[in-house]
């Protein structure tokens, strides 16, 4: 009889902090946490009493690596509530941003966590070392996403120019069209970098999962649209909190989500929404998701990695087009007045459907605030992963096991991503 | 091509973590007048953009040692290897697991690394909503000044 308990105790950023913990006997998992303390919480406090114009400056702080997500599904819900029409170039411009911030997050995933994984390796620097050329060329791409952040963004810690009624400043043409050399350079080398992910050995994990994602009628959805499931249902924003459920569990600080009906977990990000659009993907993103090996419909999450190639391509060719057809919108910002009542909006963060809510008074006070990271909807699916995936592999060593617990995690790109990287597993048997 | 960069990386909004951000921030007039670029950054994989295009980067960052046991408040200084730096620095606190430390390695793996000599400081508490810790806010003058000695001799090799 073999008991063993394994600990993958963490240390991380402000974006969270997180521990997995899994005891197995016999080959059967007797226990299994995935513990995570996030932020939010203190940001939604923090929010309350706030004047509504303030929001998209507190709300990007919530992470470094998404702070678009955070003012996007903000700045929308506010607008929404307050009756604000934005221009078509605000559109756009927003547009633009949140391609950065998928391109930047996406590559940053892929090449930097995810593939020296699946590789074998034990970091992005060791496979520097074997894949030099490839290495530069993805860090490259990752640059020209944190470059359209900073043009349209503003060069600062957290993009500071997006605000309710549109940008305090809009960037000017002739600043974003030196990106577009660099933009197509980038499109040129998407498929040869679909066929390297596609040579990678890839664990599976093959199974009936209910994928969410905002869907839009016309372009693969960003910052505006309505919410589907792979289920068949379709609700509004409005209803995001009657569909979805969060659950108070015992050994996290974050709220796990499910859906009300089914009482059972779901899973958000890019795979689901490649599953529920991809009759919008551009061009070159459709071919590179068929090259990297991905055809819709599929649950499994070891196909993330693909879909963040086809959304990363998406993004690349979106902001091509948004830049050459650019007119600055004028004015940047549209007049805002005002009033009490209740915003909800879902904007698509790099790793899934961020939820936001505001209650609003009739100054623009911000009365309470409720926020929905893609990470603690995806926990409890997180979990079920990890129970499915890990009675087939629990004979492996230590050190392997340890980096397919991490693969398992890391497919969802959470914001505890770091919680899996700096392991100290420890393995206690009786 | 800059020729000296200082990078002052962390999180206003959480403890000790602001400590980079802050420390450049009070040093930047004297850095600027030593035609040093300053600039700040919200987390540690924005660093291996910032790498590129300067002959020599200071970056000051909170750390946590590797297995604990540094007083909190502690400098610590190293500068980058051929592997980067040196382990016993500890983990930057990295967000999404790529940090200060996998920033500055990659690049020494890429052949790609400017001199890199880094300034940390052990935290106390990274809670969100809080600010400095005692021990770390009572050694932020020395912290800057430090910063400041690093740039001038960076400048002046």
């Amino acid at each position: 009889m073999t008991h063993r308990q394994v600990d993958v105790p963490v240390i991380a950023r402000v974006e969270g902090e997180g521990a997995l913990h899994i005891t197995a006997k016999d080959g059967e998992i007797l226990d299994l946490r995935l513990e995570i303390y996030e932020p939010p919480r203190y940001f939604e406090a923090f929010l309350q009493g706030r004047h509504f114009s303030e929001v998209p400056d507190i709300v990007p702080r919530i992470c470094g690596i998404c702070p678009v997500a955070y003012q996007m599904s903000a700045v929308h819900g506010l607008e929404e509530l307050f009756g604000v029409q934005v221009s078509e170039g605000t559109h756009d411009l927003r547009r633009l941003l949140y391609c950065g911030e998928w391109i930047e997050s996406h590559i940053l995933h892929i090449f930097l966590l995810a593939v020296p994984d699946f590789l074998g390796m034990h970091s992005a620097i060791e496979m520097a070392k074997d894949h030099p050329e490839l290495v530069k060329k993805v860090l490259d791409i990752k640059r020209i996403g944190n470059d359209i952040m900073e043009v349209v963004g503003g060069r600062e810690i957290h993009p500071v120019s997006p605000r309710v009624g549109g940008f305090s400043r809009a960037a000017r043409k002739r600043e974003l069209d030196p990106l577009l050399p660099r933009l197509e350079w980038a499109l040129e080398q998407m498929p040869g970098i679909a066929d390297f992910v596609a040579s990678l050995p890839s664990p599976s994990l093959p199974r009936d999962v209910e994928l969410v994602s905002m869907v839009h009628p016309s372009e693969f959805p960003m910052n505006e649209g309505s919410m589907a499931s792979t289920r068949g249902k379709r609700w509004e924003f409005s209803e995001y909190e009657a569909v979805t459920q969060e659950l108070h569990v015992e050994h996290s600080n974050a709220l796990h989500s499910l859906m009300t009906d089914t009482q059972t977990p779901y899973h958000t990000g890019p795979l689901a929404r490649v599953n529920l659009n991809a009759d919008l993907l551009t061009p070159v993103a459709k071919d590179c998701m068929a090259r990297a090996g991905l055809t819709i419909p599929e649950g499994d999450p070891f196909f993330s990695m693909a879909a963040r190639i086809a959304e990363s391509t998406l993004a690349i060719e979106e902001a091509i087009r948004i830049i050459r057809g650019y007119v600055p919108p004028e004015p940047s910002m549209a007049e805002v007045v005002p009033r009490a009542g209740r915003a909800m909006w879902v904007t698509e963060a790099p790793r899934g459907s961020l939820y936001h809510r505001y209650d609003v008074a009739e100054d623009g006070t911000i009365l309470e605030a409720k926020i929905v990271p893609p990470t603690s909807q995806n926990l409890r699916h997180m979990e079920e992963d990890l129970r499915m995936f890990l009675p087939g592999v629990l004979d492996r060593p230590d050190e392997e096991l340890t980096r397919l617990c991490e693969m398992v995690v890391r497919n969802y790109d959470p914001c505890i991503s770091c919680a899996t990287h700096f392991l100290s597993l420890d393995l206690q048997r009786v | 091509m800059t020729r000296v960069r200082v990078v002052g990386v962390g999180n206003p909004e959480a403890g000790d973590d602001a400590v980079g951000l802050l420390a450049v921030r009070s040093a930047r007039a004297d850095l600027e007048a030593l035609g040093a670029e300053v600039v700040e950054t919200g987390a540690g994989l924005h660093v291996v953009d910032l790498l590129s295009g300067a002959a020599a980067v200071v970056v000051v960052d909170a750390v946590r040692a590797p297995r604990g046991g540094r007083a909190p408040g502690t400098i610590v200084r190293a500068e980058a290897g051929p592997e980067g730096l040196p382990a016993e620095v500890g983990s930057s606190l990295s967000s999404h697991g790529f940090g200060v430390a996998e920033a500055v390695g990659l690049a020494a793996a890429l052949d790609d690394a400017p001199r890199v000599v880094f300034v940390g400081v052990e935290v106390a508490d990274v809670t969100a909503g809080h600010g400095l810790s005692p021990a770390v806010a009572s050694v932020l003058p020395e912290l800057a000044a430090r910063v400041v000695t690093e740039a001038r001799l960076l400048s002046a090799t």
